[in-house]
């Protein structure tokens, strides 16, 4: 027996390759958003494997250090390192920000770390290039997305830094990749301003005179010393001892240190619960309705080109075909259909992936899941081409 | 000839499926989990690297003197401009005296006045030993009568009386005079209090130097220790350098230095480190130490420049050493990749000391010869497999 | 008159009712027919004679009312089928050739042929020997590798009827075989009938009003609200 589903597709093959084809793009499409949103939660999840931390210990009521801004005396960590289970504890700074590098800037995230050596918390895990901060001031780890390279000069605030190192896939929870710099300068950028507002702070204070008593000569000299020094980060970075619970770590810092403390669950849940969601949702009904769409129309395209060949059916028919066999013929154009469409889809999909501007995530199980959900549709859709097929009355053949 | 126009079909439709298929098996492999994670290795040698350490300073002047009155006042004049230099000794301004050239007057009238009490008192010292003298001869002439009974009881009686009076008019005067003595003292020393008060209004450079800062000018009212005039030695410049607590162990005087001015980018000055302050930072959490200059730049760069210093220290014996980069966090341990029969084994390891290019020391764990895994395209695990490529994409050398 | 004991197509008594009650309509109403292997008869009647009627219930495609219908020695109709596979005896009993070529577009003509064979459970490489052997004796084997769109109308045709001879059914029912073609043309196509109905024994109704071709025919069935009349044909020998 020959296969009339295959006679079919070689003898029209121009026609089902381009049906494929365009199938594909669709299916393309789809897939790319699936990977959209696997990106936005991946960049979440990222952001909080990057850190290193098993612990975030920030602002008490706050959701920080990065749903909400938090601010902790940069001593606090001292207290924390002291507590029973705390192997090591580290400051850290977020602020995202511009960063200036010759004529153009980048969007970037800004990330305060203590300068102590590899695989202290904060610090970027595995580089690509360069090496990591060695000195106490102005250098800088780049990520590789905010399109730096070795031995650039950028800027930050008033401060010029040297990029040593470049890290991949370094990137905050909304996408824009993190620049690494030690953490008294990043304190510096985050609450100090630019020399003219400098001036103008220090003009301020000047002219007021509960600051600028001329009884006391130092008062002057002594308040703008301390305006200009910042004492504050936004959240301590806490690994545990191998064989502490970090819950049961965070308890007793909670308690009575008056702080809040979030363990990687939690600021998971923070991150992808709070933070992503309303985009996370927005994509996810985007996805949903795709792929109905998609489903539609593939289940045209079906139906129309089964109903291409009514006639050609009903001869079969008349003939002597059973109804199985032109099921089968059918159905299997349908899957074949699916198949091309979704190795078009998947190959296009992972070849326009890179140039989306934040990351797609392309799951090898959502991929899977696509070609199972493309074979079901394409099932599906076959099923009502083949009712209308069968349908088909053979002494329509006959005339008359 | 029966399967020729078959074939060209097939042959078209294969044209088309077969490169399809070839790519879908490329993106898989590429990029699925099949996929295998490129990386660079380098070979870890036994090396002796010298640590630096690396600061950042302001320029500051060993000694600034700050010069001012000692009493509250109003500022008459300021001799000197920024950056005038002073020899010692000086004259830098004058404080307004007000009333204290009047009150020096009367001062001076008061001990001339004193001086003319003396005197007097003096004539009167001599009046009353004059009276004295003759008083006592007196008596002793009338004692002498008395003997020989030429004169009365009495008239002896009324000669000593006399005698005592004159005595004690003596005494009186000579403590008359003292008295005129110390009070000519008095008012001499008072005014000498005015002249060195008046002094005092004088400000002058203590040493030689440069003039530094000019806080107040002529007319300004000051209040008592407040700088009018800072006067720093050019000579004296050294930098106060902050280094972080985390890497100063062997830090000590005496280690020379590279010093980089801010604003003199491109030229690195030899120095050496002068000492190391006993009191850290608590708060920031550094360690200061004084920096010298070997020799003092050509354009003196003003106090409060910033400078980047790197102290070197002495080379390290050889160990085994990797790019910090190598080094990474898993599990809670330090340790690096290693390629092990073109495997992946994680290796823990205890560090030794840095060098500011970022080569770290090994002290144990690691053997010199082992591959070690320094870039990853993604983050390692025990199961990642991994290719071993010249470079990165995306990075340019 | 061949010997009919056993061979060719009988119809008895055939009827067929269309709907129920007050609406109903009978469209045959007792037809009586025979043809015998090798004859090639004319089913004449004007429309909405029971003419498409009685094709489609030779053709078992639809059910009859009542009657008989009996196809060699297998009786497979008896006021209800006899068989219990429909497709089965269309397949291996009954040809069709019709008004259009009817063939399978994306098969080339050997397979569009061979296909019957093959449904019928026969091994692809024989199914194509004997298409293969009919194409040559309609005088199309030159065309075997063609697709059906590349033949003429008249090889169309000759496909198409080659088709409905490969699996040797008894009976092959022929619906307007010569409509569209020129009498030339047409009357070659009755004579490639009479000739094949002879060689493999086959008995040939063939429904047309074409007035070229009915004065080939032997015999003639007229059919008439719903009852046919048989008359002798003319016979003409062909040219």
């Amino acid at each position: 027996m020959i296969s009339l589903a295959g006679r079919d597709i070689l003898h029209s093959w121009g026609k089902f390759v381009f049906t494929g084809v365009g199938l594909g793009l669709l299916i393309g499409v789809t897939l790319t958003m699936a990977g959209v949103y696997r990106g936005m939660v991946d960049d979440a999840k990222v952001l909080l494997d990057n850190s290193g931390a098993d612990l975030w210990v920030v602002q008490q009521d706050t959701l920080g250090p990065y749903a909400e801004p938090s601010s902790l005396y940069d001593d606090v960590y001292r207290t924390i390192l002291g507590m029973p289970g705390v192997d090591r504890a580290a400051n850290v700074t977020y602020l995202t920000m511009q960063v200036r590098q010759g004529e153009r800037d980048v969007r970037a995230m800004v990330v305060g770390v203590v300068p102590g050596g590899p695989g202290e918390p904060g610090q970027p895990g595995y580089l690509i290039a360069g090496r990591q901060i060695t000195r106490g001031h102005y250098e800088a780890v780049a990520d590789i997305a905010t399109g730096f390279k070795l031995g650039e000069r950028i800027q930050i605030r008033r401060n010029h830094y040297a990029v040593v190192g470049l890290t991949r896939r370094m990137v905050s929870s909304g996408g824009d990749p993190m620049v690494f710099i030690p953490l008294k300068d990043a304190q510096e950028a985050q609450f100090l301003k630019d020399n003219d507002a400098i001036a103008q702070q220090r003009r301020r204070t000047a002219s007021n005179p509960a600051f600028n008593r001329p009884g006391t000569p130092g008062l002057l000299d002594a308040v703008l010393a301390s305006q200009s020094v910042n004492p504050y980060i936004n959240a301590v970075l806490v690994q545990v001892k191998p064989g502490f619970i970090p819950e049961e770590v965070a308890e007793p810092i909670r308690r009575w240190k008056r702080l809040q403390v979030y363990t990687r669950a939690q600021m998971e849940e923070i991150l992808i619960g709070k933070l992503i969601s309303t985009a996370a949702k927005q994509i996810g009904m985007f996805l949903v309705i795709l792929a109905i769409v998609s489903a539609a129309i593939v289940a045209f395209i079906i139906y129309t080109l089964t109903l291409g060949k009514i006639r050609e059916i009903a001869v079969l028919k008349l003939i002597g075909t059973r109804n199985r066999t032109i099921a089968w013929m059918i159905m299997q154009q349908a899957l074949g259909l699916g198949l091309i469409g979704f190795v078009v889809g998947k190959i296009s999909a992972t070849f326009w992936a890179p140039i989306f501007p934040k990351y797609v995530l392309l799951e090898p199980g959502d991929a899977l899941l696509g070609f199972a959900g493309v074979q079901v549709i394409c099932a599906l859709a076959s099923v009502l081409a083949i009712r209308a097929a069968l349908k088909v009355d053979p002494a329509e053949a006959i005339g008359g | 000839m029966k399967f020729l126009s078959i074939n060209r079909r097939m042959l078209a439709l294969l044209a088309v499926v077969l490169p399809l298929l070839a790519l879908l098996i490329y993106v898989a492999l590429r990029s699925g989990p099949f996929a295998s994670i490129p990386v660079t290795v380098t070979t870890a040698e036994s090396r002796s690297i010298a640590p630096s350490l690396f600061g950042i300073g302001t320029v500051e002047a060993r000694y600034t003197y700050r010069i001012g009155p000692t009493v509250a006042g109003r500022i008459k004049r300021v001799e000197v401009q920024v950056g005038d230099r002073v020899e010692a000794g000086q004259l830098l301004g004058e404080m307004d005296p007000v009333d204290l050239d009047d009150r020096i007057a009367s001062q001076d009238a008061a001990v001339k006045r004193a001086e003319s009490v003396v005197l007097a008192a003096g004539a009167q010292v001599r009046e009353a030993s004059a009276r004295k003298s003759y008083a006592e001869n007196q008596a002793s002439r009338y004692e002498q009568l008395l003997h020989a009974r030429s004169v009365s009881e009495e008239a002896v009686e009324g000669k000593r009386q006399e005698r005592q009076v004159t005595e004690a008019g003596f005494a009186a005067a000579r403590a008359n005079l003292d008295a005129a003595r110390q009070e000519l003292a008095r008012v001499r020393s008072d005014r000498e209090g005015l002249i060195q008060q008046r002094a005092n209004l004088r400000l002058i450079a203590p040493v030689r130097g440069l003039v530094a800062a000019r806080n107040a000018d002529p007319g300004t009212t000051v209040v008592a220790g407040q700088s009018v005039v800072e006067v720093i030695d050019p000579a004296s410049l050294w930098i106060n350098v902050r280094f972080d607590q985390l890497r100063v162990s062997g830090l000590r005087a005496g280690l020379p230095v590279q010093i980089v001015l801010r604003s003199q980018e491109g030229i690195r000055f030899a120095g050496r480190v002068l000492r190391l302050e006993p009191i850290a930072d608590a708060v920031t959490e550094e360690t200061m130490a004084k920096v010298t200059f070997d020799a003092l730049p050509e354009r003196l760069p003003p106090v409060g420049e910033l400078a980047e210093v790197t102290v070197a220290m002495s080379a390290l014996p050889a160990t085994p050493v990797v790019p910090n980069a190598s080094v990474q966090r898993v599990d809670g341990r330090l340790g690096v990749w290693l390629i092990v029969e073109d495997k992946l084994r994680f290796a823990p390891i205890n560090l030794g000391a840095t060098d500011l290019d970022g080569r770290v020391q090994i002290l144990d764990g690691l053997k010199a010869d082992e591959r070690v895994v320094v870039y990853s395209q993604r983050a390692l695990g025990p199961r990642s497999r991994v290719k071993v490529v010249e470079r990165l994409e995306g990075v340019s050398p | 008159m061949a010997d009919m004991a056993g061979k060719g197509i009988r119809i008895e008594g055939l009827r067929k009712r269309y709907g129920k009650g007050d609406t109903a309509l009978d469209a045959l109403k007792g037809v009586d027919m025979q043809v015998a292997p090798g004859e090639v008869v004319g089913l004449i009647g004007p429309s909405g004679s029971g003419k498409s009627t009685l094709l489609k219930c030779l053709g078992a495609v639809i059910e009859p009312t009542a009657g008989r219908m009996t196809l060699g020695e297998e009786v497979i109709y008896d006021n209800g089928w006899k068989m219990p596979d429909l497709r089965a005896l269309r397949r291996d009993r009954i040809g069709f050739v019709f008004q259009a070529p009817y063939l399978i577009p994306f098969l080339d003509v050997t397979d569009n042929v061979a296909l019957l064979p093959m449904l019928a459970g026969r091994a692809n490489a024989e199914s194509r020997k004997r298409a293969l052997s009919l194409l040559e004796a309609l005088d199309v084997a030159h065309r075997a590798k063609a697709m059906p769109s590349q033949l003429s109308g008249g090889e169309q045709q000759r496909v198409s009827i080659a088709r409905a001879l490969v699996n040797r059914p008894p009976v092959i029912l022929a619906d307007e075989p010569t409509a569209p073609l020129d009498s030339e043309r047409a009357l070659a196509v009755i004579r490639i009938l009479n000739q094949m109905a002879l060689q493999y024994e086959t008995a040939i109704i063939v429904v047309t009003h074409d007035e070229k071709i009915i004065p080939t025919f032997k015999r003639i069935y007229h059919i008439r609200d719903g009852k046919t009349q048989e008359e002798a044909g003319e016979g003409r020998a062909f040219e």
